[in-house]
């Protein structure tokens, strides 16, 4: 098997960009979400943006842009909710998902043949993405790690010291939709390649793997960031060679999130024997 | 009323009863699920059960066996990883609900005509449930609701204070994961009505607004388990009405009773809050 082999084919090259793309600017917003443990949080931006781009698909505007407009919506909610002693943050976050969710069902189970466009906003089309979806993805993703760089500090020690954040003066409120605005971004970049229900897993499972694997914040964002676009590499090749030569179809963003599942159980089986090193 | 209207075939009848069975045996078991703080949880549940369906369809064997052995092996999986110091267990059911899922997209991906079944397991289908469906629902209803009864006092006490369960004598583990399996009986259960992702919704949206209203257990449970089912029947009669997406009608109406009550409800709701 060859891993650059595949990617003569100009939409390959399209669908590796994407993904080294994607891979990279998820494992590092990932990692401020597995150290704030917010996996619920990111879970639930993936399918609040969900509605936005039916609709965008109903209106026949850019899926992006409606993705956009309902990222941004529900990041402001998402920070604001689960303030309400009764309901609980983690029940609220569960009815806020749900119900978006399901807005987007309705709105697009009154079109006609709607499975198949359903299959492709839940699961992506990355092979078939053209060059303005890459170009937006790249110009999301820009601002993305643009914004990133610039509060990475305020955001690490919001992620471990919040009283110290506070003491200094930074608004912590502020901080978390930051976060939250950064999960909406990666989720709006992803949508189209590898659709809203696997975003999660480019986001948790590549800074997952490299906490197993890094003591420091620095060395656990490069780790994540290297895991997520190497996963999205190996996948698509997996995803290609599979299907073309061995005639079984893999869809091609399931394969490269079971990829970095793999990579995260090498990380768990690996990391007693670091630690046992490193104690040495 | 037109809205009854809608339910004079068999195939509506048949929904109207799952709806409402469905609806009730959720909001009971969603109580625990608050209690306990479960709902992400319930959530990986309902995706990392999705290969197993996917498992059990072409193997032609019953799809809730499928679920159910896959929906046992993810609560050990997120129980193992999870007792690993470096991995919490937000991240921990992050992963392996991810990984579950897309393993089953990608079971599913290898077959022929993909799209069409994915969606009924993903939201459901309530309007094709067949009379066997209806007897396992009811079936497995009956027996949870019976361990939901037997052990209520110790599932309780659990959810609130572990230590002192363990101080009493009773095993806290072996009652935990008699409440896991309990949820993942009903995630499983529910699966032909509201699908695979939207299950979570109905266990916790009632459970979340009967809490609104009342601060008694018992009386939250009974509260709940009607809330579910009249989410249930209305939801259905209004995607029948207007021919939209069945389980995701019945969602919304739990969310919307939910947001209602949150306004309105006295005591805990804004409006109350807000003139005290």
């Amino acid at each position: 098997m060859s891993l650059l082999e595949p990617f003569a084919l100009p939409y390959m090259q399209r669908a590796l960009v994407e993904v080294l793309v994607l891979g990279a600017l998820a494992g590092a917003v990932g990692v401020l979400v597995v150290l704030r443990r917010l996996a619920f949080v990111g879970d639930a931006l993936t399918h609040t943006v969900f509605p936005g781009v039916v609709i965008a698909h109903l209106l026949g505007r850019s899926l992006l842009l409606g993705a956009l407009a309902f990222g941004v919506l529900t990041a402001v909610l998402l920070t604001f909710v689960g303030g309400h002693r009764r309901v609980g943050n983690d029940a609220a976050l569960a009815i806020l998902l749900t119900s978006f969710f399901s807005l987007g069902v309705v709105l697009i189970s009154r079109t006609r043949g709607f499975t198949a466009d359903l299959t492709v906003f839940l699961f992506g089309r990355v092979l078939a993405i053209d060059r303005t979806d890459l170009v937006q993805t790249l110009v999301v993703a820009a601002v993305a790690a643009v914004v990133l760089a610039v509060l990475h500090k305020e955001l690490v020690l919001r992620a471990f010291d919040p009283e110290a954040a506070t003491a200094m003066g930074y608004r912590t409120g502020r901080l978390d939709l930051v976060l939250n605005l950064l999960i909406a971004l990666v989720v709006v970049a992803a949508v189209e390649a590898v659709g809203t229900v696997l975003v999660i897993a480019l986001i948790v499972v590549p800074a997952a793997a490299a906490r197993l694997l890094a003591d420091r914040v620095a060395a656990m964002t490069t780790l994540a960031c290297l895991l997520g676009a190497a996963g999205g590499w190996l996948g698509l090749a997996v995803s290609y060679e599979v299907s073309v030569d061995r005639d079984l179809r893999l869809a091609a963003s399931a394969t490269i999130v079971v990829v970095l599942v793999a990579m995260f159980l090498l990380a768990a089986a690996l990391a007693p024997l670091r630690r046992r090193m490193a104690s040495r | 009323m037109t809205l009854l209207d809608a339910f004079g075939d068999g195939f509506a009848r048949r929904a109207l009863l799952e709806a409402v069975m469905v609806g009730g045996l959720c909001g009971a078991v969603g109580v625990h699920v608050l209690l306990r703080r479960l709902p992400f949880f319930t959530m990986a549940l309902g995706h990392a059960t999705f290969p197993g369906v996917v498992l059990a369809a072409l193997a032609g064997i019953s799809l809730f066996a499928g679920a159910a052995v896959f929906g046992a092996v993810v609560v050990v999986v997120v129980a193992l990883l999870g007792a690993r110091e470096r991995v919490d267990d937000t991240s921990a059911v992050g992963v392996t609900l991810s990984g579950a899922f897309a393993l089953g997209v990608l079971l599913l991906s290898a077959q022929a005509g993909f799209s069409r079944d994915l969606t009924a397991f993903l939201v459901g289908s309530i309007v094709t449930v067949q009379p066997g469906d209806l007897a396992v629902t009811a079936l497995v209803g009956v027996a949870v609701l019976a361990v939901l009864a037997a052990l209520h006092k110790e599932l309780v006490l659990g959810a609130f204070d572990r230590g002192g369960l363990a101080a009493l004598g009773y095993p806290v583990l072996a009652l935990d994961v008699v409440m896991l399996l309990v949820i993942e009986a009903v995630v499983v259960t529910s699966i032909p009505a509201v699908g695979t992702v939207l299950a979570v919704a109905l266990i916790v949206a009632p459970a979340a607004t009967a809490r609104l209203w009342t601060e008694r257990l018992r009386a939250t449970m009974a509260l709940a388990a009607a809330l579910g089912a009249i989410s249930g029947v209305v939801g259905l009669a209004i995607s029948l009405q207007w021919r939209i997406a069945a389980g995701a009608t019945i969602v919304l109406v739990a969310a919307a009773l939910f947001g209602l009550s949150l306004v309105v409800a006295p005591r805990h709701g804004l409006l109350a809050r807000c003139s005290n």
